[in-house]
This record gives structure tokens, sequence and C-alpha cells, in this order.
């Protein structure tokens, strides 16, 4: 028998490449999980978009945390830049801070680094009249050498 | 109006498919950010057998910012003031997006079940707690006899 190819469709299907330990770590915390990873934040899938992107892909891309929480880049920046975050993780109210030397982190540093500074910047103003305890300013003050890198925790 | 995040229409779907036990919330019609919301007093608490009203409203911000959430029936309780105002920490400094509208009406319960007259929201209640917490008991009873009666919430509605 001989067959005769007219045509192909090709059809391609994507997904965020999660290291695994953080995919894990997902699973424990998200309890309205339909089959399928959802952003703590938004809870969309993280193949989707952040409520305020139409294109899923590099428009509206993921980032994993030091403590393996990933989040739409858009939600997480969007929640350490308000002033009750205090610059933590939403799921485990550690510090958060991008997991270092992973692709999908990489284009994102030195946004992180920004939002970073300027948190530290408006603390520092408001120490002044600072009333809340709640508010340790040597755990907040975090050394910006660290998240770069330099020195491992 | 802008339309109503995903996020909001599964925490509203989920509230009606898998309620929480002893908590109710419905949306109002003409505003889907606003929630009618019941809570029973827990058992072993003062608040026992009683059937609390409570209104929640997501703010445009939800969930970069808490619910707001507030008493509607009377309740005698030191970290809820006179105009149901609500002390818990997870509706102010510790608010989370990772929390939802579930987890918060599960803290507030929670609330009832252990009252905290050193953080106090209402003085004067937390000041009778401390100084005689067995009569400030018998108050939220009789509070919730009196305001809160299961009976009560099922001929006026």
């Amino acid at each position: 028998m001989k067959v005769k190819l007219r045509e192909v469709h090709s059809v391609f299907a994507w997904t965020w490449h999660i290291p695994k330990e953080s995919q894990d770590a997902h699973a424990e915390t998200i309890d309205d999980n339909d089959g399928d990873d959802v952003c703590g934040i938004c809870r969309a899938s993280y193949n989707a978009t952040c409520p305020g992107c139409k294109f899923p892909g590099d428009g509206c891309p993921l980032v994993v945390g030091e403590c393996n929480h990933n989040f739409h880049v858009h939600c997480i920046y969007r929640w350490l830049d308000t002033a009750t975050s205090r610059g933590l993780c939403p799921m485990c109210r550690q510090t958060f801070q991008l997991k270092k030397g992973l692709a999908i982190n990489d284009s994102q540093i030195s946004k992180f680094q920004e939002l970073r500074n300027k948190q530290w910047q408006t603390r520092q103003q408001e120490f002044g009249d600072q009333q809340d305890p709640e508010t340790n300013p040597l755990e907040d003050q975090d050394d910006p050498m660290m998240d770069q890198g330099l020195i491992v925790r | 109006m802008a339309s109503l995040p995903k996020r909001i229409i599964k925490e509203t779907e989920r509230l009606v498919s898998d309620p929480v036990p002893g908590i109710t919330a419905e949306p109002h019609e003409d505003n889907l950010r606003y929630f009618q919301v019941t809570i029973e007093g827990p058992q072993q608490s003062p608040y026992e057998n009683g059937v609390f009203n409570l209104e929640l409203f997501l703010p445009d911000d939800y969930p970069m910012e808490a619910p707001k959430v507030r008493f509607l029936t009377k309740i005698y309780h030191p970290n809820i003031d006179k105009l149901g105002r609500i002390c818990l920490d997870v509706l102010k400094t510790n608010w989370s997006p990772a929390l939802q509208i579930r987890t918060v009406l599960l803290s507030v319960q929670a609330l009832l079940a252990s009252p905290n007259p050193n953080d106090p929201l209402a003085n004067d209640v937390a000041e009778d707690w401390i100084k005689d917490e067995e009569g400030a008991i018998k108050t939220a009873r009789e509070w919730t006899e009196a305001y809160a009666s299961k009976k009560d919430q099922k001929s006026t509605n």
C-alpha cells in the first residue's frame, strides 16, 4: 500500500517550564484547583493570563519565588507594590524574592529590584513617624546585595 | 461598571456549590461585589445558637485589598464595635491575596469562638470582659438571644 501525504497541519502546545519542587509546593496550598495549576492571586491558570492581559505567553509571564510559589508577574508585582504586602509572598508570608538561576525569572530581575528599592525608600521615609510595632525595620531592610545572588542564605 | 473579575465569579460559584458549614454568603443581585452573609455562632461560645447577619463588600482592588466586612446584627464582643466593625488582623495588616471570601469568614467565625479583650475595638466591652469575664459572657449570651436568635431571623425573612 502506498500512502500519499497531501497536507500536514502542525499543532503546537506550550506550557511554562516550572521546576518540579515549585509544582509540589504549590499543590498543597491551592485548594480550588480544577486540575490545572493556578496563580494564587488571580486563580487563573499559569498558562493563561493575569486578569489584565489578553494574550498568554511572553506578554504575561510567570515568576518563581525563592519560596517555590509561582505567580503571574503582573499579579505578584501589583501585590508587592501595595503597602499591605510588606514585600511578603501571599502564600507563605516570607519575603518574596525571585528564585535564582531560572530562565523564566531572568528577564524580571531588574523590574523586581526596582520595586524593592522603591519600597525600601518609602519605608525609610515612614520610619520617622512609624508607630506600627509589627513592622520590624531590621527585617524589612533587605540587603540589595542579597537579591543579586551575591550572598547565599 | 467594569466586568466582574473571573476570580470573584469562581469564588461566588464555589460559595454556593460547596458552602462552608455554618456560613452563608450570597451576592446582591444588583451588585455582585456586595454579599449578604450569615454566620452561626460557634458551639460552646456565648454566641452559640445565634445567627449573625453581616455584609461583605469586595473593593475594586480586591484581591490586592481585603474585603470589607461588618456585622449588621448587634453583638457583645470585645473585638466588634457598636457599628459592627471588626478588629481582625487578616482584614487589615495581615491580608494576603491568597486569602479569599470563605477563609475570611471562617476567621470571623473563629473570632467569635475566641474573643481577645487585650486587643479591643469596643473598649467598654473589653473592660467588662477583663474585669468580670463570667458576667461579660452572660451579657454576650443575652445579646445573642435578644438580637441573633434563629427563630427571629426566620420569622422576619
